[in-house]
């Protein structure tokens, strides 16, 4: 057994996987949409890209650039979603885990095939984006330049979430919740770090702080006093500032940090063969158990053989609403975080304070709860249940929403009822319906907890 | 060729599951049996090297594990209960995947594949997407998985589970057939049925092997 065969075949199963999955296409589309809303127009609607306060004269490399960032913003969380809650989550680990073959030979071949697939993304943007250069670009049309750039930018940022999510994979304490908060966090840092060490020397190491590796290219052809980047932002100056990309690409450090992240990447889906642990099925529920003797859960009956037959409960919507705020706040330590939340909420800007640590606890919970009933085999029991589906899932909604309005009880007491109300009220429905709506295309809790915990910060920096 | 186990322990929070389990699996079908939750599937998972004991050693060709562990799952089966299978794969692709794992040619992995895919009554849906498998169509892909490259221990969970008896005698068939020449521990329900092919019958029970009959 020669270790190219396992990662030939690791490849070429994953890859199967992932051709015959049908939201494969829709993965496709999504890098062309988010072009199309992130070009801004000539008027500077959209979302603004500005270099010193004004937008960049949209030539063909600027433009190139411009996908490149849609890339490392809109684009890298999407993907990391498709990976990570796709066709190759389940896997036949117990087999694979018994088999003598190399945990890092199958780690290179998972990652061969999810940087096939992100190749397939940089496709699809490629041909979406010379479209939309050929209608936008200001001067000669030149496609050349566009792909270019595009890829030298984009390439190496999509090869690096592929090995992220092999990494994530692999360990076992990163391949749940934590792991979905730490991909968020480092999105966010990618973001927000490049822009921070633009402002330092073009170097090397530098240069490696950013693994969007767009900003670079923009600052360093920026005019002398234009050197500020901002995404997304709405004050813009008149006019628009010429750039040359080029000029930012030859900056020093610029290129061999972009190949030192495809070497990086590579390095880092070995690196999860090599630390690769096995699925265990783990007492979960001991990890916290000191903390049940500080809650009420120390208080509910144990089993009483000689009880009376069990009454037929009351099949009452209120019931059920119970029930489903009791599985959302299921586990020990959500009522200490609940305490917690309530208590940040006393601060004076609810809105910058409460209302986000109380989303951001229900993001968990209510991502969690709705995977939970939204998997398959469940799903398929509890259709036979008295209620329909549909009324459990408003239940939901239901009872995510009153666990929200619960937290900021204490908040509504200091800072009056209806500006906290509202607020609470609105937060966690929204958050309700968006989870169990996700939770329920993807039968997975990912792509519910990844999506909301980005609404989440756009909530709170907004 | 021997694989042993000594002493073996494995807990899962406070929960005892085994405690001290030790016993020999020589060529020849061993069957564990007991109640549910007596701990059967626990020991066949570290037999297969699939969980580590919290205590006790595994040995096998007279060194312990994990030093020993690459050379075991050279030969090794296994079958679980229950797994994730690759729902869009075929069983052809799957079958050959996991070939590769085990390090088989491509060729001979595909003909044996086919071969006790035939045994099993699976072979007119060989290149059916797994996600179209009944129950009892999966349990016999993942005992016919295990069955591959010919393994000198052979571990499996329950493999007639979901199975009618005419599936069940098939699988046996093939399990008889491998117990010849190799270590089988398989648990099973049907254990009163099996129990005069077998070279021993252990009883799991309060976190312990005891030997039947």
């Amino acid at each position: 057994m020669t270790v190219s065969t396992v990662t030939a075949s690791a490849f070429g199963a994953d890859l199967l996987r992932y051709r015959r999955s049908a939201s494969l296409w829709l993965l496709l589309l999504c890098a062309p949409v988010a072009a199309r809303y992130m070009i801004s127009e000539t008027e500077g609607e959209g979302i603004s890209i500005a270099v010193g306060g004004q937008l960049p004269v949209l030539t063909s490399p600027v433009f190139g650039i411009w996908l490149g960032i849609v890339v490392s913003t809109l684009v890298m969380p999407v993907v990391f979603i498709y990976l990570r809650a796709g066709p190759t989550r389940r896997q036949p680990w117990q087999l694979d885990e018994t088999s003598p073959a190399s945990r890092i030979a199958i780690a290179l071949g998972r990652f061969g095939a999810d940087a096939a697939i992100m190749m397939g993304v940089l496709i699809a943007l490629s041909l979406a984006g010379l479209f939309l250069a050929w209608m936008k670009v200001t001067g000669p049309y030149q496609p050349g330049h566009i792909l270019l750039l595009l890829w030298v930018v984009a390439g190496p940022t999509l090869l690096a979430v592929a090995a992220i999510r092999i990494l994530f994979d692999a360990v076992p304490i990163l391949r749940g919740a934590l792991g979905d908060f730490l991909f968020f966090m480092l999105w966010m840092a990618s973001i927000i770090v490049p822009s921070i060490a633009a402002e330092n020397g073009s170097t090397f190491a530098n240069n490696m702080a950013s693994v969007g590796g767009a900003i670079r290219p923009l600052m360093e052809s920026a005019p002398p006093g234009s050197e500020s980047f901002a995404i997304g932002t709405s004050s813009l100056a008149p006019g628009r500032v010429e750039l040359d990309p080029w000029a930012g690409i030859g900056a020093q450090g610029y290129l061999a940090s972009r190949a030192g992240w495809v070497l990086l990447s590579l390095a880092i889906a070995a690196l999860a063969g090599l630390v690769y642990r096995p699925h265990k099925s783990k007492a979960r529920t001991q990890r916290f158990a000191w903390l049940d003797r500080l809650t009420l859960r120390r208080l509910l009956p144990g089993a009483a053989p000689s009880s009376q037959h069990a009454t037929r409960a009351g099949l009452g919507i209120v019931p059920l609403v119970l029930a489903e705020m009791r599985l959302i706040a299921s586990g020990s330590l959500f009522p200490l975080l609940a305490v917690g939340a309530a208590a940040i909420g006393l601060a004076d800007d609810y809105r910058h304070a409460g209302s986000p640590a109380a989303l951001l606890l229900l993001v968990f919970a209510l991502s969690a709860h709705a995977g939970r009933t939204e998997a398959r085999g469940l799903v398929a029991l509890t259709a036979t249940a008295p209620f329909h589906p549909l009324i459990r899932r408003m239940a939901f909604i239901v009872a995510g929403t009153v666990l929200s309005l619960a937290i900021a009880v204490p908040a509504m007491m200091v800072h009056g009822p209806l500006h906290v109300l509202e607020l609470a009220f609105l937060t966690g429905a929204a958050a309700s319906l968006a989870a169990i709506v996700l939770a329920w295309a993807a039968r997975s809790p990912f792509v519910a907890r990844i999506t909301l915990l980005i609404g989440w910060y756009a909530y709170m920096a907004s | 060729m021997t694989l042993e186990a000594r002493s073996l322990a494995r807990s899962f929070g406070r929960k005892k599951v085994l405690e001290d389990v030790s016993a020999t699996f020589p060529i020849g079908l061993t069957l564990l049996t007991g109640p549910s939750g007596a701990g059967k599937s626990t020991l066949l998972r570290l037999l297969a090297t699939a969980d580590k004991p919290n205590s006790g050693e595994i040995i096998w060709q007279g060194q312990p594990l994990p030093a020993a562990r690459r050379a075991l799952r050279q030969t090794l089966g296994y079958a679980p209960q229950a797994v994730d299978l690759p729902e869009d794969l075929t069983a052809r692709e799957f079958g050959l995947h996991i070939a590769s794992l085990k390090g088989l040619s491509r060729s001979d992995a595909d003909a044996q594949f086919a071969g006790i895919l035939e045994a099993l009554g699976l072979l007119p849906d060989i290149d059916r997407r797994i996600q179209g498998y009944s129950g009892g169509m999966r349990r016999r892909l993942i005992t016919a998985q295990a069955l591959m490259g010919d393994p000198q221990v052979l571990t499996l969970d329950e493999p007639t589970a979901e199975l009618d008896s005419e599936s069940a005698a098939a699988v046996h068939g093939l399990v008889m057939e491998r117990a010849a020449t190799a270590s089988v521990i398989m648990t099973t329900h049907l254990g009163e049925q099996l129990a005069p092919q077998a070279v021993q019958n252990l009883r799991i029970a309060d976190g312990k092997a005891q030997p039947v009959g």
